[in-house]
């Protein structure tokens, strides 16, 4: 489910681990490998512009070709009664008590690969770097509002929305500026599509999402600073689908051609953010890859600007490439890194505990902030497919002989909660009352006796009259969690229930899951803060079998066969769900979706194809005494403590800080604080 | 006919005896392996003996007992800890409880458990967070537990248990096919040889760990395919060394000899080629085998090895790098065996080299 908020630069549907596990970094390169030497494809912009190809033709007549989509007016066909909008008086971000300056001491996992934004290689951790977490959008969810979704201006100064339309109009600040000097104009927007519906950038999903007529059906230039998009459907986040994109630089992409992958391998994309890796710091990475820095830029076009004036602090930030989380650990003990994650119980509870001296002596400070965001899903996605799991009593049987309660209980220290639905943590679009089964063996029993599970054979697991044991396999691509896949196999055994445990590296964990050949998958999808879930990826039979009914449109066609490289894991075909769904994605009023959610997630429950896990309500992070945090420390909907870079840093208390660690005499007032001003009231 | 050894091969025998540092160790390392297969009498939460309701129980190997073999409510495997404690109450229990209790040691119920009643995949505090926990004797966890709360001892010994299993067919597995093709190549030589030389020049060059990496991570490796990837990649050093010793004996007399009164091929390999390579070959085997424990080791550790929870030392190893301030008892425990183990081994591979040393027994000199 790609949907990162703020920037709606839309990221590859991927497993994800990172948001419940640890430091976000800890995961965040997890799946990218050892960088490979620059020489060979670095394309040296120097010299290459002497030469270069310029595709402005070939833009132009693909403009041309396609008159329905990227359409050319004036400001006087502007619709004359518009309501511009700036979004309204909302709180400021970050605190004016920030301090700009200092040098942030971060950590990647690897080298990045690329300093593409799009294309292969560049769905990586560094891209967050580049792209996610500092480039400016159109318009930014406010992520601290209460109640409904609420924006403010970004690189636009206003917007107007003609729902009948469904087309939103949008003016760029003209103050907006690339990070290489050209001002941010209506021809970037233009670009953006021709960008990203190029087959040059080797981008299936970029290709998908900005396809015509896929989710956009048209963008109208009226001037250099004034544009439209309108879009397929008018939904009620129907304002985020605009404001979310960023513009792409149109004159930095220039020489996009056949080989974009390569040319654009090793050069820094202009932004329209803070942070800048200079040509000095490119070239220098080419002979060393210990470390990597971007710079602050000290004119930025949106210093001043409200909402980012606080923001944005540090004037540099230095991220080292370590592998090895241990290590990153130590090097975090020594100062040397500013922050660590401390998700894991291990960290919170053994290595850096409360009553550690360097956090009661008040070097360290430890925070934990319950956030409000969509939960990660994880939990066991049985697919119904699959022979045993086909049978809905053996499914009920799985539900309540998966003790989750017990992996919160014992792996996650009891700090987690349990998921009670695949949607959690959409405000009132989540189901109220729906909550998931318990581990309960009477009930387990009871089930798989239903479905002809009665006797023991001796090893303890159930089999039935023809001798079948109930045996079924769990596959998953994450090898950090195993612990929590023993607990539920020797609780499950309990039950008679055997649980073959398949850790597979998570690529192929991935594809064996999107071919569906999986019975059961332990995994999550990774949500981003959205309005409303999203169901049509996941459950509608359309993402899973060819030709899912018969001709009356509901009794199941036997000759189906599995669609593969969809999202709908669990193989769902209900035609009652079907019907739900594509009423759900062609609403545009918000309340009658929220009826057909909580339906929708009721239909989901009783198939009982999918156990809820775990959730992480909150988010810790250990920082040295000189990294600052506003009062409140954080935004409501983040998922770290840096995404929203509200932190500043205090230099001066750098070096008494670090001589104090090393005196192991003088103290400071210790901070272990905890920030549930979201925490769900029980 | 009564089985008797050659003259040399009892000379060799008994020179290896009076190795003492290699003899030694020879029978510690046969103590362990012995005590490795019988683990299951030492090291399992399954009691060795239980009388109940004047019936006998021996359920460490066999069929699980479920827990209404004993009166229990439960249909899963007995808890025979619990079942134990229910006949020795602490003194502070309830009256009924310990009336009860007395009432069925009266009738001769008892628990015999092993010394460690543990599993070792089994976490040993039910409801407790995970964390590793220290040697704690009054507990029987005499090494401690890992990070998953399991009993460090078991894994060790379950998971040397694991490394024989793989180590035997591993042997058998490389000691098959390079002496079949060793043989082969030095035998009949020419085309064949120079053949055989470059396919094995092409499939060194192949990257074993790559190779496992790629399997490992495509389907759950058993140990069956843990060993097939292995043999698969390991057995060509054998073919080397079986080519020249069978080139060496081919130009010998007594092989003409043979050849001229018509012995087939294969009787010549068998029964003359094949008998006076064998000290080299047995020379071979204990480093054969270290090598075995260690690659499996190796994967374990890297991720690459058995499958969650299957005890094995490179898992342990891992967990005990990870945890290295946090329980050191994991990593020296781990550390320790394996340091053991192979030394053991290796004194016991020197001491068969000695003894077998061919320079001290041939006549050839």
């Amino acid at each position: 489910m790609p949907s990162p908020f703020m920037c709606f630069v839309p990221k590859k549907v991927r497993l994800s681990a990172a948001p419940a596990l640890a430091a976000a970094s800890l995961f965040l390169a997890a799946c990218s490998k050892p960088a490979e030497p620059a020489s060979a494809s670095s394309a040296p912009a120097a010299n290459a512009s002497s030469t270069a190809p310029d595709n402005s033709a070939e833009v132009a007549a693909y403009y041309k070709a396609h008159p329905d989509f990227f359409v050319f007016k004036t400001p006087a066909d502007l619709p004359a009664n518009l309501a511009w909008t700036d979004g309204g008086p909302l709180p400021e971000l970050g605190s004016p008590d920030r301090k700009r300056g200092g040098t942030w001491q971060g950590r990647i996992q690897d080298f990045p690969r690329t300093l593409r934004i799009v294309g292969p290689d560049a769905n990586s951790g560094f891209r967050g770097y580049l792209q996610d977490d500092f480039a400016l959008n159109f318009g930014q969810l406010h992520p601290d509002i209460a109640g409904p979704h609420r924006y403010f201006p970004g690189i636009a100064t206003q917007w107007a929305v003609d729902l009948p339309a469904k087309t939103v109009y949008v003016r760029i600040d003209p103050a907006a500026r690339w990070s290489d000097g050209p001002a941010v104009t209506s021809d970037d927007v233009l670009f953006m599509f021709w960008f990203n519906q190029s087959t040059y950038i080797q981008a299936p999903w970029q290709n998908n999402f900005y396809g015509i007529g896929e989710n956009y059906t048209r963008v109208t230039r009226y001037d250099d600073l004034t544009f439209a998009i309108t879009l397929k459907d008018a939904r009620p986040d129907l304002l985020s689908r605009v404001l979310g994109l960023g513009p792409t630089p149109r004159h930095f992409y220039r020489e996009v051609g056949e080989d974009y992958v390569t040319r654009y391998n090793w050069r820094f994309v202009p932004t329209t953010g803070a942070y800048v890796l200079t040509d000095a710091e490119v070239k220098r990475t080419t002979t060393n890859r210990n470390h990597i820095t971007l710079d602050r830029l000290p004119t930025w076009w949106a210093n001043e600007k409200p909402q980012f004036r606080y923001r944005f602090n540090p004037a540099q930030i230095r991220l080292r490439v370590i592998r090895e989380t241990t290590t990153a650990w130590e090097s975090f003990l020594a100062g040397d890194l500013d922050a660590f994650g401390m998700n894991l119980a291990e960290y919170n509870y053994e290595r850096l505990p409360d009553n550690a001296p360097l956090v009661t002596r008040g070097l360290i400070a430890k925070s934990t902030f319950y956030n409000d965001v969509p939960r990660p899903n994880f939990g066991l996605w049985m697919n119904t497919a699959r022979p045993l799991i086909s049978d809905r009593e053996i499914r009920l049987g799985i539900q309540y002989a998966s003790n989750w309660q017990l992996v919160v209980a014992q792996y996650f220290r009891g700090d987690y909660t349990r998921l009670n639905t695949p949607s959690d943590g959409f405000g009132d679009m989540s189901h109220p009352t729906l909550r998931a089964r318990p581990f309960d063996l009477a009930l387990a029993a009871e089930h798989f006796a239903k479905a002809g599970f009665t006797k023991r054979g001796p090893d303890g697991i159930l089999v039935n009259a023809s001798g079948q044991r109930l045996s079924v396999t769990l596959t998953t691509g994450y090898e950090s969690l195993a612990p929590v896949l023993t607990i539920l196999q020797q609780e499950a055994r309990k039950a008679g229930l055997d649980f073959q445990i398949e850790i597979l590296d998570s690529s192929a964990a991935w594809k064996k899951v999107q071919e569906k050949n999986h019975d059961i998958t332990f995994t999550a999808f990774n949500v981003g803060v959205e309005l409303f879930p999203r169901y049509w990826e996941c459950y509608h039979s359309a993402n899973a079998y060819d030709q899912p009914y018969l001709a009356d449109g509901a009794s199941p066609n036997p000759a189906r066969q599995l669609k593969v490289q969809t999202n709908n894991l669990q193989s769902l075909a209900i035609p009652e769900l079907d019907a739900l769904v594509t009423r759900y994605d062609q609403s545009d009023n918000l309340d009658a979706m929220r009826v057909m959610a909580r339906r929708m997630e009721e239909i989901l429950y009783d198939d009982a194809s999918f156990s809820p896990g775990f959730a992480m309500p909150f988010y810790r992070v250990a920082t040295w005494r000189w990294v600052r945090f506003p009062a409140n420390f954080n935004v409501r909907f983040s998922s770290d403590a840096l995404e929203q870079n509200v932190h500043w840093l205090d230099e001066s208390q750098k070096p008494e800080t670090l001589a104090a660690r090393r005196a192991e005499s003088k103290s400071f007032p210790p901070s272990v604080r905890t920030y549930d001003q979201w925490k769900p009231k029980e | 006919m009564a089985f008797r050894l050659n003259p040399i091969t009892r000379k060799k025998l008994r020179r290896f005896r009076s190795l003492r540092r290699g003899y030694w160790s020879f029978l510690l390392l046969v103590a362990l392996v012995l005590f490795a297969c019988f683990a299951e009498l030492f090291i399992s939460h399954r009691a060795l003996a239980v009388r109940h309701d004047g019936r006998w129980f021996f359920p460490t190997y066999g069929a699980m007992l479920p827990g209404k073999t004993f009166g229990l409510e439960y249909e899963w495997e007995t808890n025979y800890r619990d079942l134990r404690a229910s006949l020795h109450p602490p003194a502070k229990a309830d009256a009924a409880t310990l009336a009860s209790a007395a009432v069925a040691r009266a009738r001769g119920d008892f628990v015999l458990l092993p010394p460690v009643p543990y599993d070792p995949v089994e976490n040993c505090y039910t409801n407790q967070f995970f964390k590793p926990r220290a040697p704690n004797f009054a507990q029987r966890h005499f090494l401690g537990t890992d990070t998953q709360n399991r009993d460090i001892l078991g894994r060790l010994v379950y998971g040397f248990r694991n490394a024989l299993i793989f180590s035997v067919w591993f042997v058998a597995g490389v000691y098959g096919l390079g002496i079949i093709l060793g043989c082969a190549m030095g035998y009949y030589g020419g085309t064949f040889d120079i053949l055989v030389q470059r396919v094995i020049e092409i499939w060194s060059n192949i990257p074993f760990l790559y190779i496992v990496i790629i399997v490992a991570s495509l389907i759950k490796p058993s140990l069956g395919w843990l060993v097939a990837i292995n043999v698969a990649f390991g057995w060509m050093g054998m073919t080397y060394y079986m080519r020249t010793e069978t080139y060496k004996e081919k130009a010998r007399d007594y092989t003409a000899a043979a050849r001229v009164l018509g012995a087939s091929d294969t009787r010549i390999i068998l029964h003359h080629i094949l008998p006076n390579t064998a000290a080299t070959l047995v020379t071979f085997v204990p480093f054969t085998v270290a090598g075995a424990i260690g690659s499996l080791t190796a994967l374990d550790f890297l991720g690459f090895g058995l499958p969650v929870p299957t005890p094995s030392w490179g898992e342990l190893l891992s967990q005990g790098t990870k945890n290295l301030t946090l329980a050191p008892w994991i990593v020296l425990s781990a550390f320790s065996a394996m340091t053991l183990v192979l030394i053991l081994v290796t004194f016991v591979g020197e001491a068969v080299r000695e003894a077998f040393d061919p320079k001290k027994f041939t006549l050839y000199r």
